[in-house]
């Protein structure tokens, strides 16, 4: 450990925090020093620890043992009110703003308010709230609907009702999950901005190069331990990952990537596919046994294609061919029977039955298969269990059994139970959309050997993702999606960070005045 | 994708809190409906043991519940799918006078006049599932809407009770006890009951069903007619709801209007009481059964005991408040757990 700062200069000092829950250790006597002016980033994979830590300093979780001490006085262990009466502010990846009401609105909400005659002067109550605007560059008017916000946008609104509260501490969780790239840096440019005005910033993110080029000083957890403490600089990615995990993972020129071979067969084709202003002309060739990717920006079109090709909307021009055949689905249930199916992008609302076990989850799209008597609707228990038994295994899902409910599982876990729904059930097509969003390190591994062996097994792989990281690793081919457009294609070795970021933002200035 | 995506899955959810305190709320929670039944029977032995605690009491029982579990099972289904039915009241009403119409009036045979009542009941069902699933109005109001029209429409078909012309046979159907002595309706019950439960555990289709209940889209993505679906658990209703009416114009002896109109709230809090039942806040059809006996032992023990019978609705409403709150706890401690 190197820590430079004496603990007793540290602003708020973190001493011996232990919690547990079902006699697991979720935070195991964490030490932490955070400084005013410092941006403290928080990395750990899941259940390593970071929610349970900041749901202390929050107030909404007890701490078993342990004080926090805020610029000399201690912390109120257990209150949300006394944390946010401390200056702590959290920002959660669900951002709680009220759609229906205005940025301004949102931002007083539940802070004092100056009224007359009972009612509410917003004049006088904003004044703190438009200092707060200009203080993180909001440039809407104050009095836009949350509702017609852009995710950015509602960042800052976030981020100005923490100010509007005089915060000096401010926590982010993931806050660039669904933020573009441009949108990300405009909120760097904030984060350093806030910082050199005097105000922590608590960062919590798996978005490790994020991390290295953002924060001050990094804190990596582990299994409810903080394992390294590091300053700007003194760590790069690989031992970031190293710490995180515990061991090194490969990088992207050790693994195998199968060389673009145009004389395979074609297992799937998009011929000029056009969707309202979302999807224009868009054509591909998917050949047998690679992983094709498709990069881009948040809102390139992407998730929109996988749709169509789902059947969840109708293509207005073009059309689809499968193994050669021209493909015509008018839902999703038509695009299963003929072999296309979608792993969604929001894995809680379109991905899993959470109140469901994991075995229901899986077998949901082979009911037919698991039939006692073949012909007649009847499930079999014995079946199911078998067939849910064997892909648990085949993918190392960790669960505590088979009926277990899904709820309680990991989100890596839970993505791979929704591959596992698609590996008996004749998938010639498997669309992925985003498939590591939101899952840590070592998950994200795990789930990219499945969708390379699914591939190399000779089905269809088709990945939507917005981490330009994650396109290096996964990918055979990538092509590159802008505004609607197939804008570019990079094969073997040309499949860098840089060159799918370039293509993914090239003259996308055009449209930086919009995300401000 | 675009501003209103519903936010990113939080990961890992927060470990088990452990504490005797919420393992026997969570108990409570599952268990509290049985216990509540037993404690109402127990309560009702002692008290009145000649006349509750007897062979003829608990077949009246049993005979009372039939209809009430017959129509609530059916309004189960569409709970299960994530839909609503208010029409099942107003349905077994039409039905019910339709079918005593048909052999008053119309000089149908009985089997062919059952046979068109609940072929009509199930007919209410799928239109209202199509209103819900094709035309997108909210159940709660294409249903309510629908069985509005129903009343009307039974009033316009005859504005008083059909009493006569109704043949025995169809009178001794819910009156005889064709089968170890139990009365008919209570085998019937049996039988329905048994199929529906055997269709929403161990058929494909109870198994969609859950998955549309449980997460409709991801079911849409899982290859699942969500429609098609719900269009059946609609179905379903409209043919318990036929059932029940047409059961009750055999028990009455007449076709009447509104007659079944009651029915309604029964069954809604008797779904509610069984989704607290066993399970965390999910409707299922055990505990269904056990709300209806919850409301007939309650019923039975109110008459025994000589309480006016405008005591009926306060035990009634005052039931489903309960059972409805007792349903978000359940589920409240479902989601925290």
């Amino acid at each position: 450990m190197s820590a430079t700062v004496s603990a007793a200069d540290a602003w708020m000092r973190i001493r011996g925090l232990t919690k547990s829950f079902a006699g697991e250790l979720a935070l195991d006597r964490a030490d932490l020093d955070i400084e005013r002016g410092q941006v403290h980033g928080l990395v750990g994979a899941n259940g390593a620890g970071k929610s349970t830590l900041i749901r202390c300093l929050a107030g909404v979780t007890s701490p078993d043992q342990g004080s926090v001490t805020i610029a000399g006085s201690e912390l109120q262990m257990g209150s949300p009110q006394a944390s946010e009466r401390a200056g702590l502010a959290f920002i959660h990846q669900e951002l709680n703003l009220i759609p229906h009401f205005s940025a301004l609105q949102n931002m007083l909400l539940g802070a004092p308010k100056v009224t007359r005659f009972g009612m509410i002067d917003w004049k006088r109550s904003g004044v703190a709230a438009r200092a707060a605007a200009e203080r993180v560059g909001i440039r809407f008017p104050l009095d836009t609907k949350v509702s017609e916000l852009s995710v950015a946008q509602r960042w800052l609104v976030m981020i100005g009702k923490a100010l509007t509260r005089d915060a000096s501490m401010i926590a982010m969780d993931e806050p660039t999950a669904s933020l573009s790239e441009p949108e990300s840096e405009q909120l760097f440019a904030i984060i350093r901005d806030l910082a050199a005005q005097g105000v922590a910033i608590l960062y919590v993110s798996h978005r490790l190069e994020e991390v290295l080029q953002l924060c001050d000083r990094i804190t990596v957890l582990r299994d409810g331990r903080i394992v390294s403490e590091a300053e700007r600089g003194a760590l790069d990615k690989k031992g970031l990952v190293r710490a995180i995990i515990g061991h090194a993972i490969r990088t992207p020129d050790e693994r195998d990537r199968l060389a673009a071979d145009r004389s395979r067969q074609s297992v799937f084709s998009a011929r000029s596919i056009a969707w309202k202003q979302a999807v224009k002309e868009v054509g591909l060739d998917l050949y047998k046994g690679e992983v094709l990717a498709l990069g881009g920006l948040v809102g390139a079109g992407r998730t929109e294609f996988a749709h169509l090709v789902v059947g969840l909307a109708r293509p207005e021009a073009g059309h689809f061919e499968l193994d050669g055949k021209r493909l015509d689905v008018a839902n999703p249930s038509e695009a299963v029977k003929a072999g296309i199916a979608l792993v969604p992008e929001e894995r809680r609302s379109q991905g899993v039955m959470l109140q469901q076990s994991v075995a229901f989850n899986i077998n949901i799209s082979t009911l037919k298969l698991l039939r006692s008597v073949p012909g007649l609707p009847f499930v079999s228990d014995a079946k199911s269990r078998r067939q849910a038994e064997s892909l648990v295994a085949h993918l190392g899902i960790k669960t505590p059994g088979v009926t277990a409910k899904i709820a309680g599982l990991s989100g890596g876990n839970q993505q791979k139970a929704l591959i596992a729904r698609w590996l008996n059930a004749g998938t010639k097509l498997l669309i992925l959309d985003e498939p590591s969003r939101g899952v840590d390190v070592g998950a994200r591994e795990e789930i990219h050997d499945a969708i390379r062996a699914l591939a190399r097994s000779g089905v269809g792989i088709l990945v939507i993702s917005s981490d330009v990281e994650e396109l290096t690793l996964l990918a055979d081919r990538v092509l590159v999606m802008r505004e609607g457009r197939v804008t570019g294609e990079l094969t073997g070795a040309d499949i860098t960070e840089s060159r799918i970021i370039e293509l993914s933002y090239h003259d996308a200035h055009d449209d930086q005045g919009e995300a401000a | 994708m675009t501003a209103e995506t519903v936010p990113v899955a939080k990961e890992a959810p927060q470990p088990r809190k452990s504490s005797w305190k919420r393992t026997a709320l969570i108990g409570l929670s599952r268990y509290g409906t049985i216990i509540g039944l037993l404690l109402m029977v127990l309560f009702f032995s002692i008290n009145a043991p000649g006349i509750f605690l007897s062979r003829a009491n608990f077949l009246n029982i049993l005979s009372q519940a039939s209809l009430t579990a017959i129509i609530a099972s059916g309004l189960t289904y569409t709970l299960v799918v994530g839909e609503f039915d208010l029409s099942i009241g107003y349905v077994a009403s039409f039905v019910g006078l339709i079918v005593t119409g048909l052999m008053a009036y119309e000089g149908f045979p009985i089997w062919l006049s059952i046979v068109c009542a609940l072929a009509l009941g199930s007919g209410i069902g799928i239109l209202n599932g199509l209103l819900v699933t094709k035309v997108r109005i909210n159940a709660v109001i294409s249903t309510l809407g629908i069985g509005t029209m129903l009343t009307g429409i039974g009033f316009t078909y005859s504005a008083f009770p059909i009493a006569t012309g109704i043949p025995r046979v169809f009178t001794d159907i819910s009156l005889g006890r064709i089968v170890f002595g139990l009365p008919n309706p209570v085998i019937i019950m049996v039988v329905v009951l048994l199929a529906l439960w055997i269709v929403l555990n161990k058929t494909d289709i109870g198994q969609k069903m859950q998955a549309v209940g449980s997460n409709m889209e991801a079911a849409r993505l899982s290859g699942i007619r969500v429609d098609r679906i719900k269009i059946f658990a609609f179905a379903t209703a409209g043919f318990c709801a036929a059932l029940t009416g047409t059961l009750l114009s055999s028990l009455l002896g007449s076709g009447t209007l509104a007659a079944a109109d009651g029915y309604l709230l029964d069954a809604f809090a008797a779904v509610f009481l069984g989704s607290a039942t066993l399970r965390e806040g999910e409707f299922h059809i055990t505990g269904t059964l056990v709300g209806v006996l919850i409301l007939a032992v309650g019923f039975n023990g109110l008459s025994i005991f000589g309480a006016p019978t405008h005591f009926q609705p306060i035990f009634k409403g005052g039931i489903l408040v309960l059972a409805v709150g007792m349903s978000a706890l359940a589920r409240r401690y479902a989601a925290s757990a």
